[in-house]
C-alpha cells in the first residue's frame, strides 16, 4: 500500500516537471481528442447512413429466394441481380410476421427498364393530333381552333429549323451525304401548300410528318429506369425517409409510378436548366468559381452550344417572346434565338446568380422544364425473366425522394411502381392480364402458344388450337394498338385489393423490426422459420442488401479504423520515444532509487504508473476536449460540401452525437498505448544499475 | 595501556567493555577526534578485528577488475579489510585509488571479482541481486556526493522514501521517525521545501537524514563533502561524526580531504587499489599524502 502511494505521489509530481511529460501528455491529448472526435463522427455517419437505407427502402432486414443466382443489391450494383422468384408473397408474410420482433413485411422487386419517349416533334404532333381528333368529334371552341392553330405554327417552326440545320449540312458536306428523301420531305413539310391543305386532311397530314419528319428530329432519348415495385401504400407507411416531392401518392391499390426526384432532375429536366442549377449549386454551396473551374466552364459552354432544345420548343409567339426577353436583358438588337439565347448563357462569376433568377423567372414559363409531368403516362419497356420485351404504360403520379439519400446517384436514382405492373414488365401474369388474353382470344381469335411448340404450330402446318396452356410467364403479347391502349386505359383506372397485391410474386421482402438492435436474433428466428415451413429464403442484413452503398459504408468505417489504426501506431512509437528519453534523463535517480532498496519491479511498476497516469490525466483532458468539440458538432452540424459528403452525411448537415462507445473506447486505447508503449522504456529502467547513483557529473 | 579503541581512552584493555558506543569516554574521543591536532594515532581496524566481538564489515582477499575491452584493469587488488560496529572510517586516496570501488563492494551496489565481502554476516557474493536489494535497504544507508534527492519530493517525503519501501513502519510510526531525524538534522523547519529551494549543505543534511532513517548498520558516504565548501563540509562532517555518536552507526566514508579525514577514528589508505601504510598498522593524519 505505501508503495503505491509513493509510486502515485511520485507520477503526479513528475506530470508537469518535465518538458517529455508535456509533450507525451499532448501527443495522448491529441489522440484522444481525434478519437472521440472521428469517433463520434464515424458512429453518426453509420447511424446516419443506416437510418436512411434502412428508412428507405432497405428495412433491417431483408429476405429473397435461397434459390437466387447473385446476391440481392437493392440500390444496384449497375446491373440488376439475378434473383429467383417468391411465388406468393402472402405466405412469407404469414410466416414472418409470426416472428416476435417483426413490426411488417413489405414486399418487393428490383429490376430496371428503359423508358423512351418521342422527341419535340413526337410530342407536339400527339398533342395536335388530340386536339384534332376532338375538333373532329365535334368540338367547334374557339380555345381549341387557337390551340390548333398555335400546335401548328409550332410543328412548322420545328420543320424550318431542321430544314435550316439540312440546308447548312449540305453546305459543309458533299451531296451524297444528305438523303435526298430526307430533304425532299422537309420541303414538302415546309411548303405553304402542305399547310394550307392540312385542315381539308389532318389525320393524313398528320401521319406525314410523325412517319417521315419526326425521324429527322433529333432529340429522342432514352433513359435507364431502376426501379423497385412494391406495395406502394404499406411501402410509405413503413418507410420514414420516403416523401413525395413533387404530384401526389399513387392512389391506393392502383398502378402507377413514382418517379425519382434525383433521376427525374438528372435525366426528365431540361439540360440546360439541368446545368444550369449545377452551376448555381458549385458557385453558392461548393464556393467555386467559374473562371477556375474547368467543369463550369465546359457546362457554360454546353449551354451556350446546346440552345436546340429550347429553340424546338418554341412555337412562333413563345419565340418572338424570348426574342423580346432577351433583346431587353442583353440589350441586343440581334433577333436570332439561337444567338440571344448562346450570348445569355454564356455567363461568368459575376453576372450568373442574376441571370439563374432571370432563366427561372422569365424564360422558364414559355418552355417545358420536364420532358414528362406528374399525371403524364409513360411506357415502360422491360424485358421479362424469359427475354422477351414487356411494356406497360404507367401513370406518373410524382416524384418523390428519401430522404439523406437524394443527392445520391446510386440511391436515389430508384423509382418506385406497384407490384401489379412490377409483375407485368417481369413477365408474371396476374389473374386479370390472363382474363385479358381471354378477352382477346374470343375477340382476335387467336390462341396462346406453348413456346416450345411454337415453330410446329406456326410452320408445321398443322395447327392444334385446342392445346391452349395456361402459362407462368407470359411474354410479349401482339395486340392491336387501339384495344392495348384501352386496356391500359382500363388498368390505369383500377384498383386493387390488398389479396390481389399480396397474392403473387415478388423478388424480395424488407423486414421491418421493433427493436432494430436484435437484429442478429431475429435473423436466426427468420433462418428458423424459414427453414420449418420450407420457405427457402436467404436472410440478409441492410448493409449487405443495400449492395454498393452497404459497401461504401463498410469501406468507408475500414478507412476510418485503418486511419486510427495508423495514428495508433504512431502514437506508440513516438510516445515510446518520449517515455525512453525521459527515462534515460533519470538514470541517476533511478540508480538511486535502486541504492537506496528500490527493487526492479518498484522501477518498472514507477515508470509503468507514471505514464499510464500521464494518460489518463490528459486522455480525460483530451475525451473532455473531445466531448466538448462533438457536442459543439452536434449543435452546429459540419455541412456536406460535396454529394460525396452529402451522401455519408445522409443529409446537408450531419450533427454529431457524442457516444457512450466513444469514450470507452478511448479510454481503452489510451490505457493500451500508454501501457505498451511504456513496456520497453520500464524494462529498460529495470536494468539501470544502482551504481549509477554513484555517478558524480552534474 | 588505554582501552581497545583508542589511546584517547582512560580504560585499559582489562576494564573495556568492548563496546565502542559504550566505551565511558566516547565523547572526549570524539572531541579529540574533532581536533585533528589531538590525533596523534588512529588504530586501523583490521588490526584490531580479532580483538573485537562484532564485524559488521569483512572484506577477504578482494580483487576487482574492470573489463575496458581488451585491457583489463585492476581497481582492487588483494584487499583484506574488516570494519566493527560504530566505527567512523574514512577511506582515503588518490582519484582512481579505488575508493569508490571499494564503498561500492561494501554498499552492495557492485560485486567482487574474486575474494570474499561479507556484510553484517551475509556473504554478498553469494546473495541473488533481490537479496542484494533488500540487504541495502535495511543495512545499508548511503549518503552521496552529489546528494541524489528525488527533485519531485518534498524534505519529508524524501526522507520517508526509504521507510515506504520498506513498508515496516505504521503510518504514525513512519512520520514520527522522520520528523525526530529531520530534527537532529536540523531541517526540522524545511520538510514541506523541495530539494532545489535548499543550500547544498541543507541538502546533504537531508541526504544524512535519509540515509539514517532505516535505522542501517552501515552508512556509506562517497565524498560526501565534495560538492560543498569547506565549512559546510565541516559541519556535515560534525553532523556525521554525532549521528555515529547518537545511532550507533558505523560509518563509512571516501575522501580525498586531509581535514575530512582528520576526523575517521580510522582511515583506511588505498594508492593504486591496494591499501598502502606498512602493515595498515597505524595510518596517523600526518602520514596523509595530498592526492595527485
Amino acid at each position: 500500500m505505501s508503495t503505491i502511494i509513493v509510486l502515485s505521489q511520485i507520477a503526479v509530481r513528475n506530470l508537469f516537471s518535465n518538458f517529455l511529460n508535456i509533450v507525451i501528455g499532448l501527443i495522448i491529448l491529441i489522440g484522444t481528442l481525434l478519437f472521440v472526435v472521428g469517433g463520434s463522427v464515424l458512429n453518426s455517419i453509420d447511424s446516419a447512413m443506416s437510418r436512411s437505407i434502412t428508412g428507405s427502402v432497405a428495412g433491417n432486414i431483408q429476405v429473397y429466394s435461397d434459390k437466387s443466382k447473385d446476391e440481392l443489391a437493392l440500390f444496384g450494383n449497375w446491373t440488376t441481380p439475378d434473383l429467383t422468384v417468391i411465388s406468393d408473397f402472402s405466405k412469407i408474410k404469414g410466416a414472418l410476421q409470426s416472428v416476435d420482433n417483426v413490426k411488417a413485411v413489405i414486399p418487393m422487386g428490383v429490376d430496371g427498364a428503359s423508358v423512351t419517349y418521342g422527341n419535340t416533334l413526337d410530342q407536339t404532333l400527339e398533342k395536335l393530333r388530340s386536339s384534332e381528333n376532338s375538333r373532329l368529334k365535334g368540338d367547334s371552341s374557339k380555345d381549341l381552333a387557337d390551340q390548333i392553330e398555335s400546335l401548328k405554327s409550332h410543328v412548322r417552326q420545328i420543320v424550318s429549323i431542321i430544314q435550316n440545320d439540312y440546308k447548312k449540312l449540305t453546305v459543309m458536306s458533299s451531296k451524297q451525304a444528305v438523303d435526298i428523301e430526307s430533304e425532299r420531305d422537309l420541303a414538302r413539310a415546309a411548303s405553304p401548300t402542305f399547310w394550307s391543305r392540312f385542315d381539308s386532311d389532318p389525320l393524313g397530314s398528320l401521319e406525314f410528318l410523325e412517319n417521315k419528319i419526326s425521324s429527322l428530329v433529333p432529340d429522342a432519348d432514352m433513359i435507364f429506369l431502376p426501379y423497385i415495385g412494391t406495395d406502394l401504400d404499406s411501402f410509405q407507411k413503413s418507410f420514414d425517409r420516403m416523401e413525395i416531392v413533387d404530384g401526389q401518392m399513387v392512389l391506393e391499390g392502383h398502378r402507377g409510378i413514382l418517379l425519382s426526384k434525383y433521376q427525374y432532375e438528372n435525366q426528365f429536366k431540361l439540360k440546360i436548366a439541368y446545368r444550369l442549377d449545377k452551376i448555381n449549386e458549385a458557385l453558392t454551396e461548393e464556393g467555386k468559381k467559374i473562371t477556375q473551374d474547368p467543369d463550369l466552364q465546359l457546362m457554360i459552354k454546353q449551354n451556350r452550344t446546346q440552345t436546340r432544345e429550347i429553340i424546338l420548343q418554341l412555337d412562333p409567339l413563345k419565340a418572338q417572346k424570348m426574342v423580346n426577353l432577351l433583346q431587353d436583358y442583353l440589350k441586343s438588337n440581334d433577333t436570332e434565338t439561337a444567338k440571344l439565347l448562346s450570348e445569355f448563357f454564356d455567363t461568368n462569376d459575376q453576372d450568373f446568380s442574376d441571370r439563374y433568377k432571370f432563366f427561372y423567372s422569365e424564360m422558364a414559363p414559355l418552355v417545358d422544364l420536364y420532358r414528362l409531368k406528374p399525371g403524364d403516362t409513360i411506357t415502360i419497356k422491360a424485358f421479362t425473366k424469359s427475354g422477351f420485351v414487356q411494356s406497360v404504360n404507367l401513370k406518373i403520379y410524382g416524384t418523390f425522394q428519401f430522404k439523406g439519400l437524394e443527392k445520391s446517384g446510386l440511391a436515389g436514382g430508384v423509382s418506385l411502381m406497384d407490384l401489379m405492373s412490377f409483375r407485368d414488365l417481369y413477365g408474371y401474369v396476374t389473374p386479370e392480364k390472363i382474363a385479358e388474353a381471354k378477352q382477346l382470344e374470343q375477340e382476335v381469335g387467336v390462341n396462346f402458344v406453348d413456346r416450345e411448340k411454337a415453330e410446329s404450330e406456326l410452320f408445321g402446318g398443322y395447327s392444334s388450337v385446342s392445346n391452349v396452356k395456361q402459362e407462368t410467364i407470359n411474354d410479349q403479347k401482339e395486340l392491336g394498338d387501339a384495344k392495348a391502349n384501352s386496356i391500359n386505359q382500363s388498368l390505369i383506372s383500377r384498383q386493387y385489393s390488398k389479396d390481389e397485391i399480396e397474392k403473387g410474386v415478388v423478388l424480395n421482402a424488407a423486414i421491418i423490426l421493433k427493436d432494430p438492435t436484435r437484429i442478429g436474433q431475429t435473423m436466426k428466428d427468420i433462418g428458423d422459420i424459414s427453414k420449418k415451413n420450407g420457405l427457402n429464403l436467404r436472410v440478409v442484413t441492410w448493409q449487405k442488401a443495400a449492395g454498393q452503398i452497404g459497401q461504401f459504408v463498410f469501406v468507408a468505417k475500414a478507412a476510418l479504423y485503418f486511419a486510427v489504426f495508423i495514428i495508433f501506431i504512431v502514437a506508440l512509437v513516438i510516445i515510446n520515444n518520449a517515455v525512453m528519453m525521459a527515462t534515460l534523463q533519470r538514470i541517476r535517480e533511478i540508480g538511486t532509487m535502486r541504492a537506496i532498496g528500490a527493487q526492479r519491479t518498484f522501477v518498472l511498476a514507477l515508470v509503468l504508473i507514471e505514464t499510464i497516469f500521464l494518460g489518463l490525466v490528459f486522455g480525460s483532458m483530451g475525451m473532455l476536449l473531445g466531448a466538448i468539440v462533438v457536442k459543439w458538432l452536434g449543435i452546429k452540424g459540419i455541412g456536406a460540401f460535396n454529394e460525396f459528403l452529402y451522401f455519408f452525411f445522409s443529409g446537408p448537415r450531419l450533427y454529431v452525437t457524442l457516444e457512450l462507445g466513444s469514450l470507452i473506447g478511448a479510454f481503452i486505447i489510451i490505457c493500451v498505448v500508454t501501457s505498451i508503449s511504456a513496456l520497453y522504456p520500464a524494462i529498460i529502467a529495470t536494468r539501470v544499475s544502482p551504481l549509477q547513483a554513484m555517478q558524480t557529473e552534474e | 595501556m588505554s582501552c581497545i579503541f583508542t589511546t584517547h581512552c582512560d580504560h585499559t584493555p582489562d576494564n573495556c567493555t568492548g563496546d565502542f558506543y559504550s566505551c565511558l569516554t566516547y565523547i572526549s574521543i570524539i572531541k579529540h577526534l574533532n581536533n585533528s591536532e589531538n590525533i596523534k594515532e588512529v588504530p586501523v581496524t583490521q588490526n584490531l578485528a580479532q580483538k573485537s566481538p562484532h564485524k559488521i564489515v569483512t572484506i577477504s582477499n578482494v580483487n576487482k577488475e574492470y573489463n575496458l575491452g581488451k585491457v583489463i584493469v585492476p581497481a582492487l587488488i588483494n584487499i583484506n579489510l574488516s570494519f566493527d560496529a560504530g566505527d567512523f572510517i574514512s577511506i582515503a586516496g588518490p582519484s582512481g585509488s579505488g575508493k569508490t570501488t571499494l564503498l561500492n563492494l561494501i554498499g552492495c551496489v557492485d560485486t567482487a571479482t574474486s575474494g570474499q565481502v561479507i556484510i553484517d554476516g551475509h556473504d554478498t557474493m553469494t546473495l541473488r541481486e533481490r537479496q542484494l536489494t533488500d540487504l541495502r535497504l535495511n543495512t545499508i544507508g548511503f549518503i552521496f556526493q552529489s546528494f541524489n534527492l528525488m527533485s519531485v519530493l518534498n524534505v519529508f517525503e524524501n526522507v520517508e522514501f526509504p521507510l515506504l519501501l520498506q513498508q515496516k513502519l505504521s503510518l504514525s510510526d513512519r512520520r514520527n521517525r522522520v520528523k525526530e531525524l529531520l530534527e537532529k538534522v536540523g531541517l526540522d523547519k524545511h520538510v514541506k521545501h523541495r530539494p532545489s529551494e535548499l543550500s547544498g549543505g541543507q541538502r546533504q543534511r537531508v541526504a544524512i537524514a535519509r540515509a539514517l532513517v532505516t535505522r542501517p548498520k552501515i552508512i556509506l558516504a562517497d565524498e560526501p563533502t565534495a560538492n560543498l565548501d569547506s565549512k559546510t563540509g565541516e559541519t556535515i562532517i560534525d553532523l556525521m561524526r554525532e549521528m555515529n555518536r547518537l545511532e550507533k552507526t558505523t560509518f563509512i566514508f571516501s575522501t580525498h580531504d586531509a581535514k575530512v579525514m582528520s576526523h575517521a577514528n580510522s582511515v583506511v589508505k588505498l594508492a593504486d587499489g591496494q591499501i598502502v601504510a606498512p602493515d595498515h598498522q597505524i595510518v596517523t593524519n600526518n602520514d596523509h599524502r595530498p592526492d595527485e
